[in-house]
């Protein structure tokens, strides 16, 4: 038994709840013969993906949704293998290069020459190009951007290009000027109360408005975070009735704990505290971004307004360097420090105005 | 040996020698400047040779001398006897092989780790007391650093207990490999054999074990020694196959794991492995760096145990590790000295004087328990003369050539490296309670020359420090590990020195500034990090720093990255799971089974993974449940995160101790070393106060 986020999934863009608009828009582009390179951005489970194999169907029909893995191997500069998953039906392909690192340069050039340089053999297909989506665009190395561009031009012939980023910022200004950008916006809470209620109307089951409320809003506009939750919940509690405690992924509430401990204390035995806490946060995947955005935001909740703008600030300065730099222990503990720094120097003057 | 110590040794020794030219020996005459004659192909050795080609540059210096000869007459007269000699009579062979030890008692290393390995091996033979040891003594592993005895606890315990050595040697050409003790006629016969085609190296090392296991040998009956003491045998791994290479260490390993599990031959034929200890500079930062997406093969680069022998066995019985220490000064120093006793009661020993103590004291406290590069100084200090009017200050002045030429690359060690960044020493620091004399001395003639910096101007009055007693470029030169370990070394410790949250504020900076400078690539690497972070961290770190005996612990980084690694396979292993499950719902095809990035899965997943563990739990005597979600339980790697299990479960920082790099064990040495005082106390009873002063107490280590 698959999720219900897989099971119930839109696979055309007619069946798609939200963004009329959008569906109707990609529909006549599919229709029009002259498709062009798209990027789909938008913030996470808000629909990209479903739209763009939704967009795939429209193109080439339903053969589209035969899919099979590939597992390629490709030699980095430095003779190291990289072992990279491709998805790939007889039309499109589909890699997450990030999967590569600091060698996805590689990946895309080989791969996009590949596809680019074959032509579709099927004559009864409907289109003439292949189409390569490409995942987590706003994580490709600059390398891999630049080499991402000459291909674009190039093969245009033969191949159309599908960029899935959740942020433009992180892409060269190049690619996104060859493509036609497309805003995949998070659902409204009525939205989302519609796909819900869908959902458990497929999966055969009342679902209380209370209850989809309640997931809904602690979704925070992420719909597959919504529909996990109430598979989650459908498992504990079947009924769904009463008081549901929606609870938290344990690294969320590890973070609010990490922010905690660094507002109720500054010292250096506090920073080796949160520096365990973060050890361990990162040591379970969770990508150190995430850590330090969730971490700020608590933070931020808590302390007064004046600290807010300057806690923001820095931890913008350390994700930079984050992004940059290889240890990232480094850079959240720099940030935790300067944030305890500033914390206590600002409690400290304020003890000393009231005694003046 | 670098030259740089040399010219000037050299010239006084030309000096001298012109001084009574008589007997001047032909050699010389050749490598003249005016010498017409061809050099004959006469083998030159390299030191005195040395001293010959100087010679031209100097005749300014050497016709003063000549003119004088009469004011060294009292010293020449002493010297005679070594000028008579020609040069062609110094024996050119090195004194670690001349003077290897034979016996125990001209063993350096201490009574006890040779008493451990000698148990261990006549437990290896003969099976212990109740004699069923033997099959838990089939590999020993011998670590520890460089110059520290191992191999030569091995020959001198061969000779006294009368077993044979077969040692694996990667040779080049050879096939057979030598045996280790006799290099007789059965090495003539292995010359590259080509008829037979190329046998790899690691196919020869096998054959090599299984032979040495298990076959006889067949001309022990022949050969001159009784046929008991000829079976006990053991094989030597010193000169290891290449493990680096990553399918060259499965093989090994594989070898040594099919070693221990065979049923022990008879009679036994342990193994005994012997690991240095290799420094970890050059560690390989730019494959670490490469993580971004697959960290790589993320295994260390340097060589030790861990790399040379399999995990399992490592924690499992067959293997015992023996640690051998640096060895004490007390201990070199005597066993330098009983070589030089014998070095000089023999013949050879005429065309050299004998070093003196204070030569002797710079080499033992230069060598750092490496009795390898002591001998060697030792060596070099004998051949070496510096005669001279005023002996105090030849002696001192031999001791400061000795010191820059016997300095070792890896002399700072670790723990001391650590210490001296951390207690950030600067000038006019109120001394350490514990702190000797010698000590303050020191410290004081230190701050003499440091000069203080001029005071900023008002806006930058809070970057005012005093004049550090550190000396960063000599650290960098001495440091054994490169910037990005360092740099994970001052994280791990930084914390322990700070009283107040605004110290550590500007070491944790610099640690993130340094670390995000430079590019990706190594060549884009900020060349200057080692520096930045160490100017930056004593620029932070409070002056004077609290004591309050900290410890210094070894980076968990490591620890947390293998973990991460791990929870990484998980993700990997629960998003095909997701995937298989779609291909099986929809009937062997997948329409979305690129949909989940491991992010996804990281972050959103772990609700419904955690709500289908509790679901499971809950029904799991009834399997009533209609049988649907069984997510790999592996996913508890990432999804999983008890706040109950507190502070760095599972992984605690080990402390960094002296072992580790340099010195251990100070007390044990030190009690050692009274022990041996007792015995030569003729030789050295005036030097006791002064060992113990040099050796150092655990708290004013970074002084050393």
């Amino acid at each position: 038994m698959s999720l219900w986020v897989d099971q119930y999934r839109p696979r055309t863009l007619d069946s798609l709840h939200y963004h009329q608009g959008l569906s109707d828009r990609l529909k006549s582009l599919a229709a029009s013969g002259d498709f062009p390179h798209m990027l789909f951005y938008g913030p996470s489970g808000a629909g990209k993906k479903t739209r763009i194999s939704c967009t795939l169907r429209q193109l080439f029909g339903p053969g589209v949704e035969k899919l099979k893995i590939d597992q390629r191997v490709f030699l980095s500069p430095s003779k190291r293998k990289l072992e990279i998953n491709i998805v790939q039906s007889n039309y499109h392909l589909e890699i997450t290069p990030s999967e590569a690192g600091n060698y996805d340069r590689v990946v895309i050039q080989e791969l996009l020459k590949e596809i680019a340089q074959t032509q579709q053999v099927d004559l009864s297909a409907k289109q003439r190009f292949k189409v390569v989506v490409i995942n987590e665009a706003d994580s490709l190395s600059r390398d891999a951007q630049a080499a991402l561009r000459r291909t674009m031009e190039k093969y245009m012939s033969n191949m159309r290009i599908i960029l899935c980023a959740n942020s433009t910022s992180r892409l060269i200004a190049p690619i996104k000027s060859r493509c036609l950008l497309m805003r995949v916006a998070a659902p409204s809470v009525d939205e989302m109360n519609t796909v819900m209620q869908f959902v458990a109307k497929r999966a055969g089951f009342d679902l209380p408005p209370d209850a989809a409320d309640k997931i809904v809003e602690d979704s925070g506009g992420n719909l597959r975070k919504a529909i996990l939750v109430l598979e989650a919940l459908k498992m504990q509690s079947p009924d769904l009735t009463g008081p549901l405690s929606i609870a938290k992924p344990d690294w969320e509430v590890y973070c609010h704990k990490v922010a905690d401990l660094i507002v109720s204390e500054q010292s250096p035995a506090r920073v080796m505290e949160v520096r365990a806490k973060f050890y361990e946060l990162l040591s379970h995947c969770i990508p150190p971004t995430i850590i330090l955005k969730t971490v700020a935001e608590r933070v931020v909740e808590r302390v007064d307004e004046a600290l807010k703008a300057d806690i923001i600030h820095w931890a913008a300065l350390y994700e930079v360097r984050m992004r940059n730099g290889n240890k990232k222990i480094y850079h959240l503990e720099a940030w935790v420090v300067k944030v305890m720094s500033l914390y206590k120097q600002f409690f400290y003057n304020i003890d000393m105005s009231e005694f003046d | 040996m670098a030259p740089s110590g040399k010219p000037h040794s050299q010239t006084k020794r030309m000096q001298k020698k012109s001084s009574g030219s008589s007997a001047r020996p032909t050699t010389v005459k050749l490598d003249g400047p005016s010498s017409s004659v061809p050099l004959h192909p006469k083998r030159l050795n390299p030191l005195t040779a040395f001293s010959n080609l100087t010679q031209p540059t100097l005749s300014p210096e050497s016709s003063t001398s000549n003119l004088a000869p009469k004011s060294q007459k009292g010293k020449g007269k002493a010297k005679q006897r070594k000028n008579d000699s020609p040069v062609d009579n110094i024996d050119d062979s090195l004194w670690i092989d001349k003077y290897e030890p034979t016996t125990e008692g001209e063993l350096a290393v201490h009574v006890k780790k040779v008493e451990d390995v000698r148990r261990w091996l006549s437990e290896a033979f003969d099976g212990g007391h109740a004699g069923k040891l033997q099959k838990y003594r089939r590999i020993l592993a011998m670590t520890g650093p460089a110059g520290t005895g191992k191999t030569s606890t091995i020959r001198v315990l061969a000779r006294e207990m009368g077993f044979e050595i077969m040692e694996w040697r990667n040779g080049t050409g050879e096939t057979i490999p030598t045996p280790f003790v006799e290099p007789g006629p059965s090495s003539q016969r292995s010359g590259p054999d080509f008829d037979s085609g190329y046998e790899g190296l690691f196919t020869k090392f096998e054959a090599f074990m299984t032979r040495a296991t298990t076959c006889h040998d067949i001309f022990s009956a022949s050969s001159s020694t009784s046929k008991s003491t000829a079976k006990k045998r053991v094989i030597l791994l010193e000169d290891l196959p290449n493990i680096l290479h990553q399918k060259t260490q499965t093989q090994f390993h594989e070898a040594l794991q099919s070693l221990v599990t065979s049923p022990p031959s008879n009679p036994p034929v342990p193994v005994i492995i012997i690991i240095s200890d290799a420094g970890v500079r050059g560690e390989a930062t730019d494959e670490r760096r490469a993580e971004g997406g697959g960290w790589g093969n993320n295994q260390a680069q340097a060589m030790d145990i861990r790399t040379v022998l399999p995990k399992t066995l490592l924690g499992g019985p067959y293997v015992t590790e023996i640690q051998f220490n640096p060895i004490a000064p007390t201990l070199l120093k005597k066993a330098l000295q009983a070589m030089l006793n014998t070095h000089f009661l023999s013949s050879f020993a005429i065309s050299s004087i004998a070093p003196s103590k204070e030569v002797l004291d710079v080499i033992v406290e230069s060598a750092h328990g490496d009795i390898r590069s002591a001998i060697m100084a030792l060596q070099f200090a004998c051949v070496m003369e510096l005669p001279g009017p005023n002996k105090k200050k030849n002696q001192a002045r031999s001791a400061l050539i000795l010191e820059a030429v016997t300095r070792r690359e890896q002399s700072l060690a670790l723990f001391h490296l650590l210490g001296k960044v951390m207690y950030n020493k600067r000038k006019d620091d109120p001394p350490n309670p514990s702190a000797s004399a010698k000590d303050l001395q020191k410290e004081r003639a230190i701050d003499a020359l440091l000069k203080d910096a001029t005071q900023l101007p008002p806006h930058l009055r809070h970057h005012d420090r005093r004049a550090s007693r550190v000396d960063v470029d000599a650290l960098y030169a001495d440091s054994p590990i490169d910037s990005s370990l360092f740099s994970l070394y001052i994280h791990q410790n930084y914390t322990q020195f700070c009283n107040e949250i605004e110290e550590t504020e500007g070491v944790a900076d610099w640690l993130s500034w340094v670390d995000s400078s430079g590019g990706d690539a190594w060549y884009l690497a900020n060349p200057h990090q080692f520096h930045l972070l160490t100017l930056g961290t004593l620029h932070s770190l409070p002056s004077p720093v609290p004591r309050r005996s900290q410890k210094y612990f070894k980076p968990e980084f490591f620890s947390f990255l293998q973990k991460e690694k791990d929870a990484w396979d998980s993700v990997r292993t629960t998003r095909d799971w997701i995937t298989e499950n779609e291909v099986k719902e929809t009937g062997g095809f997948g329409w979305r089974v690129g949909g989940w990035s491991n992010n996804d899965v990281v972050l959103e997943l772990s609700s419904i993974l955690k709500a289908s563990d509790a679901e499971s739990r809950r029904h799991q005597p009834s399997q009533s449940q209609q049988q649907t979600f069984q997510p790999p339980p592996i996913h508890r790697l990432f999804s999983r995160m008890d706040l109950t299990r507190a502070m760095g479960n599972g992984i605690r920082a080990q402390q960094l101790n002296e072992s580790d790099i340099g010195l251990d064990h100070e007390f044990e040495s030190l009690v050692d070393g009274d022990r041996h005082l007792h015995n030569t106390s003729s030789q050295s009873n005036t030097k006791e106060g002064e060992d113990k002063g040099g050796w150092l107490e655990s708290d004013d280590i970074e002084d050393f």
